[in-house]
């Protein structure tokens, strides 16, 4: 469910997007189990797990794409910029086309904002190329972009790293903590959190559709753990490991 | 990689495929080698004529031995006067009208001359009522003391088979266009749809689509117009009511064709069934032939297809000098149709917004 403009009275550090207790089936099979995510402005959210841990359904879900079985859905009236794991655009336009199609679209009317994007993520040069003809590095840059366009408060953005080379995948983080600091929340849903180790706020693991572990970034605790990521391993791996009665 | 190999790669591609495919192989082919039925007559032997008496002093007698004999070449239909028949014969309900005269038994009658009335824009009725007006005065000349002839008299402009295609054509490729590059442009656009879900909606897309295919059916109509002027044609296609009637009927194939790609999940097999659908329109719908050319069966199936009256209707007012009011029942039917399919395309939406 959408917030409406009247009930958007919410505080600085109220969350800008919330599922409450969301579930989600397809058939027998559940993808998202009495799920609950709060994201707060100004951070970035990261949303890790494995394959099947039930990320992508829940981003779907957050979108207003799919519908929850079960749960709630609270976002921002301004809307949610979208960016997607197979990269979504209009491929017989070029990529200025496709810019200028979802400015128009979502009114981004900030040009010069547009074009920060275009230069962080390094898109000026292939402005007028066909966007079906870019190279897979360029078409998730060009996803990103779109998802950033509107400047909405909260992005969503599902593996936001694939197919970028190390160059872009700094200067996106870049940006990505440059829009946070400006207010905006960020959630990513990645497998390379190592990636995001530096810039995250909050981290949420996901595992076979419900929530392994759910903390801002200072609260957790790494133990004997070198790293997020090895953390983040180490659960999984001992959810597996409970959830198949092995010890 | 070997011959074996890629074969049985392509086994396993259509085991995925196996619905396209069986619709493809066997339920369409079937389905056409099953309407071939319907083609049992191809010439006119009971095409829809009207009879009606010149004046009032023709007898119900005389009308109903007319209508009996015409039984035997054509499907007559007897009318109250004169200008119910013309009507008629302009709404294609009849495709000649067999005047009566008065006198018929009386005695002494030496001569009766009969009118058949045809429309001269139905063009491929031409030599099928000159056929008729040999048969009927045979008949009617046995069938009578009176020396009877049958004068054949055309009402409305004349018009060559190129000037009476034109019509038929603009139609066909207002069909193409909706039944096979608007599901093109749908299945092109499940590239971005996710995005366009957020952003926008389905129902502005495909509003927003419709609509704008429909301001671009213009571009042929200005087309044709251009050709027919160059070429001397008499016909008028930039008749508000033509264009009106060509746009409506544009809306609602695409709103058919559109539901069809919404309800496929704009998949592959839903511009097959579009293609389909557009051959059975094509065939049933008599865009060119008058559907008194075919069998009783094909003539029924026809007046139940809404592209019929499109067809009629806009053959009418760019052939023909007869007023819009004449088609109003028509119109009014398709605008109908028009709010079913659309209210179809609907459903269809909001259907998809369920599923996904």
């Amino acid at each position: 469910m959408t917030r409406t403009a009247d009930d958007d009275h919410r505080n600085d550090h109220d969350p800008i997007l919330e599922l409450h207790a969301v579930s989600k089936s397809y058939g027998d099979v559940t993808a998202l189990s009495g799920v609950d995510l709060s994201v707060a402005p100004g951070t970035i959210h990261a949303l890790v797990g494995p394959n099947g841990s039930g990320k992508t359904t829940l981003f779907r879900i957050a979108l207003g794409l799919t519908r929850p079985s079960s749960g709630t859905v609270d976002a921002p009236v301004e809307g949610i910029g979208p960016g997607f794991q197979r990269a979504n655009f209009y491929r017989d336009l070029t990529v200025a086309e496709n810019l200028d199609v979802f400015a128009a679209l979502t009114g981004a009317e900030d040009e010069a904002w547009r074009e920060e994007i275009c230069s962080t993520l390094r898109l000026d040069r292939v402005r007028d190329r066909r966007a079906g003809d870019l190279s897979g590095g360029f078409g998730k840059k060009l996803d990103l972009a779109l998802a950033l366009l509107n400047r909405s408060p909260v992005v969503c953005l599902d593996e936001p790293m694939g197919d970028l080379d190390d160059v872009s995948k700094a200067n996106l983080l870049d940006l990505l903590a440059d829009y946070r600091d400006e207010g905006h929340a960020v959630v990513v849903s990645t497998h390379h959190l190592g990636a995001f180790a530096d810039v995250i706020d909050h981290l949420t693991v996901l595992h076979d559709g419900e929530v392994l572990l759910d903390d801002p970034r200072g609260a957790i605790d790494l133990g004997d753990h070198d790293s997020l990521q090895d953390l983040y391993v180490a659960r999984s791996l001992a959810a597996d490991r409970g959830s198949t009665g092995d010890t | 990689m070997d011959i074996p190999s890629l074969l049985r790669k392509e086994a396993l591609w259509s085991r995925h495929r196996l619905v396209t495919l069986l619709f493809l192989l066997l339920i369409l082919p079937a389905f056409f080698a099953a309407t071939t039925a319907a083609f049992g007559t191809v010439i006119p032997e009971d095409a829809p004529v009207g009879v009606v008496a010149e004046n009032e002093s023709v007898t119900e007698d005389e009308i109903a031995l007319v209508e009996g004999g015409l039984t035997l070449f054509a499907e007559p239909r007897v009318y109250e006067n004169a200008s119910t028949a013309r009507r008629a014969l302009h709404r294609e309900q009849v495709y000649a009208v067999l005047e009566v005269p008065p006198g018929l038994y009386d005695e002494g009658a030496r001569n009766a001359t009969f009118t058949l009335i045809v429309d001269g824009s139905m063009v491929p009725f031409e030599q099928p009522s000159k056929a008729i007006q040999g048969i009927a005065g045979g008949y009617l000349d046995r069938e009578f003391d009176a020396d009877v002839t049958v004068r054949r008299e055309v009402v409305g402009g004349t018009h060559s088979l190129s000037e009476y295609l034109l019509p038929v054509f603009l139609l066909g490729i207002v069909m193409l266009f909706a039944f096979t590059y608007l599901p093109y442009n749908l299945a092109r656009e499940r590239d971005v749809l996710d995005r366009l879900l957020v952003e926008s909606s389905l129902d502005a897309v495909v509003a927003t689509k419709i609509g704008y295919f429909a301001v671009l059916m213009l571009i042929p109509t200005v087309a044709f117009g251009a050709a027919a002027a160059s070429l001397n044609y008499s016909v008028t296609l930039f008749v508000p009511g033509a264009i009106a009637v060509l746009l409506l009927t544009f809306v609602y194939l695409a709103a058919i064709s559109t539901s069809i790609m919404i309800l496929t999940n704009f998949d592959t097999v839903g511009r097959f069934l579009n293609v389909a659908v557009l051959l059975a329109a094509i065939t049933f719908s008599n865009l060119v032939y008058p559907v008194g050319f075919f069998s009783s069966v094909r003539r029924e199936i026809a007046r139940l297809v809404p592209l019929h009256y499109s067809m009629i209707v806009t053959r009418s007012l760019t052939l023909k000098d007869t007023s819009p009011a004449l088609y109003g029942d028509y119109v009014l039917g398709l605008v109908g149709f028009t709010v079913v399919t659309l209210l179809v395309l609907k459903l269809s939406i909001e259907r998809y917004k369920r599923t996904i």
